[in-house]
C-alpha cells in the first residue's frame, strides 16, 4: 500500500469546511456546559435544598451514561415532548423544523454540564473558606462575595481541568454524525467515499484535531500565565 | 457602644457559649482572654455574624439585631458595623494589597474608586506599607500581609474592629510591628476588641480585660487590678501558666 500524500492535502482543505461545525458545537456545548455546571457546583457546595438533591442526580446519571446515548435520548425524545407541548399549547410549531445540530447542541450540553459540575466544584474547594469570610467580613453579600472574590479564584484554579474539558468536548463532538451532522470526522468519512481513501482521509482529520488542540492548549498556558502570575491563584479584574 | 446579650452558641451538642453578656463602650480597647476552647474566638465571630448563635442579641450604637429572629438586611446591616482582622489574615489572594483595601470601599460602600484609591494609599502609608501598594498577598510576609489586614479593616470605618489572634500565626520576629500597628490605631480611638495570648500587650493596649473559660466569662475589669490580683481562682492558675515574658516589644 502506497500512502496517498496529495489527497491528504486535498482532504485536509476539504475538511476545513467543516471545522466551523465541530467549533460550534464544542463552544455552544461548553458555555452551556459551563452554565449549568457552575449553578450545579454551588447548589452542591452551599447544600441548597433539592435544588442540590436534583443536581447531584443529574450528576451521576448523566456521567452514569455514555455521551452518545444522550445525544440519541434527546435525538429520539425531544421531538415527543416538543410536539406534545406545543400541541396542548396550541402552538404551530413542530419539532420536524429543529435543525439536526440543535440536538447536538442540547445533547451535549447535558453532557458538559455534568462534567463541568465537577470542574467547577473542585475549583470551588481549591479557595479557602476564609476569602468567602473575609468578603462577608468587610459587608459583602454572598453573590458578591461569590462574583469578586470566590468564582475568580475558583475559575483560575480549574484552568486545567476547563481545557482538559474543553478538547474532550471537541473530540466528542464528534458524534454528532450519528444524528446527520457533518463536521470534522463526518467530513472526512464523506471525502473518503469519492475514491475509498479512507486512510489519508482520516489521517487528515486526526492531523486537523491535532492541530486544533494544540491551539487549545496554546491558549490555556496563556490563560494561566496571565491568571496565576505570583501564584495570585485568582482572575484579575 | 456595643452590648452582647445572652450570646449562646453550640456545634452539635457541644455547647461552647453559654450566655455571654458584655459591654464595651465606644472608644474602648477590650482583650478577650482564655485558654484554647473557651469560646473566646467564637464569642468574636458571633459579632460579626460568621458564626450564627443560637440565641442573644446585639447592640451596636442604635442598631438591634436579634440573633433568632432577622432578615438577610439585617444580617448585611450587622456585617457593616464591624470589620474583621483575621488570625490567617485571609486577603484576597488575587488582589494587590491596594485593591485589598479598595475592595469593601468599592463594592460595597460605593465609594467612587478615585476616592477610595486616595483612601487606601493613606491607610497602607498608615501601616508602613506606602511601597508595598501594587503587591500581591503571596509576595508579602506574614507581618505585612496582617498589616493589610488591618488597613482593609480600617477603611471599612466600622464601629468596631475585631482582631481574632492577630498575631498567632506570625514568626516571632514579625509579631512586633503588628503589635506596634495595633497600638497605634487604639490610641486614635478605635473600638476594638481583641483576642489574643498576647499578655504583656493585652496588659499595655487594653483598657478592659475580659477572661473567658468554659464558654462564661469568669472574670472582667481593669488590666492592671485583673493582672495583678485576679480574684477567680480559674483566672489565677491561667495568668500563672502564662510565660511573663513575650515577644511584645515596640
Amino acid at each position: 500500500m502506497k500512502l496517498d500524500f496529495e489527497f491528504i492535502w486535498t482532504a485536509f482543505v476539504a475538511l476545513l469546511g467543516a471545522v466551523p461545525t465541530s467549533l460550534a458545537i464544542t463552544v455552544v456545548s461548553v458555555s452551556c456546559g459551563f452554565l449549568i455546571g457552575t449553578a450545579v457546583a454551588l447548589s452542591r457546595h452551599f447544600r441548597i435544598p433539592v435544588i442540590s438533591q436534583v443536581g447531584t442526580a443529574y450528576v451521576t446519571f448523566i456521567r452514569g451514561t455514555p455521551m452518545i446515548t444522550h445525544l440519541l435520548l434527546i435525538y429520539f425524545g425531544l421531538p415527543i415532548l416538543v410536539d406534545a407541548a406545543a400541541e396542548s399549547l396550541g402552538i404551530g410549531f413542530r419539532s420536524v423544523s429543529i435543525p439536526m445540530i440543535g440536538f447536538a447542541y442540547i445533547a451535549f450540553s447535558i453532557t458538559a454540564g455534568a462534567y463541568m459540575s465537577e470542574v467547577v466544584r473542585s475549583g470551588l474547594l481549591a479557595v479557602n473558606r476564609g476569602q468567602l469570610e473575609a468578603a462577608y467580613s468587610v459587608g459583602m453579600t454572598t453573590p458578591q462575595a461569590l462574583r469578586r472574590i470566590v468564582l475568580p479564584q475558583a475559575l483560575a484554579a480549574s484552568l486545567p481541568n476547563l481545557s482538559n474539558m474543553l478538547i474532550g468536548m471537541l473530540h466528542g463532538s464528534t458524534l454528532a454524525f450519528t444524528v446527520s451532522v457533518v463536521e470534522i470526522n463526518a467530513k472526512a468519512q464523506i471525502v473518503a467515499t469519492t475514491n475509498w481513501k479512507f486512510f489519508e482521509a482520516y489521517l487528515a482529520a486526526a492531523l486537523l484535531f491535532w492541530g486544533l488542540t494544540f491551539i487549545i492548549e496554546r491558549l490555556t498556558a496563556l490563560a494561566e500565565k496571565r491568571f496565576r502570575l505570583n501564584d495570585r491563584g485568582g482572575v484579575s479584574s | 457602644m456595643i452590648k452582647l446579650s445572652q450570646i449562646r452558641k453550640s456545634f452539635g451538642r457541644n455547647e461552647v457559649l453559654k450566655g455571654i453578656d458584655l459591654t464595651v463602650k465606644r472608644g474602648e480597647v477590650v482583650a478577650i482572654l482564655g485558654p484554647s476552647g473557651s469560646g473566646k474566638t467564637t464569642l468574636l465571630r458571633c459579632i460579626n455574624y460568621l458564626e450564627k448563635p443560637s440565641a442573644g442579641g446585639i447592640t451596636i450604637g442604635d442598631f438591634r439585631f436579634d440573633y433568632k429572629n432577622h432578615g438577610k438586611k439585617d444580617v448585611h446591616a450587622l456585617r457593616q458595623k464591624s470589620a474583621m482582622v483575621f488570625q490567617q489574615y485571609n486577603l484576597f489572594r488575587h488582589k494587590t494589597a491596594l485593591e485589598n483595601v479598595m475592595e469593601g470601599l468599592v463594592i460595597v460602600q460605593k465609594v467612587p474608586k478615585e476616592e477610595a484609591r486616595e483612601r487606601g494609599i493613606e491607610l497602607l502609608e498608615k501601616v508602613g506599607l506606602g511601597g508595598r501598594l501594587n503587591a500581591y498577598p503571596n509576595e508579602l510576609s506574614g507581618g505585612q500581609q496582617q498589616r493589610v489586614g488591618i488597613a482593609r479593616a480600617l477603611a471599612l470605618n466600622p464601629e468596631v474592629i475585631l482582631f481574632d489572634e492577630p498575631t498567632s500565626a506570625l514568626d516571632p520576629e514579625l509579631v512586633g510591628e503588628v503589635l506596634a500597628v495595633i497600638r497605634h490605631i487604639a490610641q486614635e480611638g478605635i473600638t476594638m476588641i481583641i483576642v489574643t495570648h498576647e499578655m504583656a500587650f493585652a496588659q499595655d493596649v487594653a483598657n478592659h480585660v475580659v477572661f473567658m473559660d468554659g464558654g462564661v466569662i469568669v472574670e472582667e475589669g481593669d488590666p492592671k487590678q485583673l493582672f495583678r490580683s485576679p480574684k477567680e481562682e480559674r483566672t489565677k492558675q491561667f495568668l500563672k501558666r502564662i510565660t511573663p515574658e513575650s515577644a511584645y516589644s515596640i
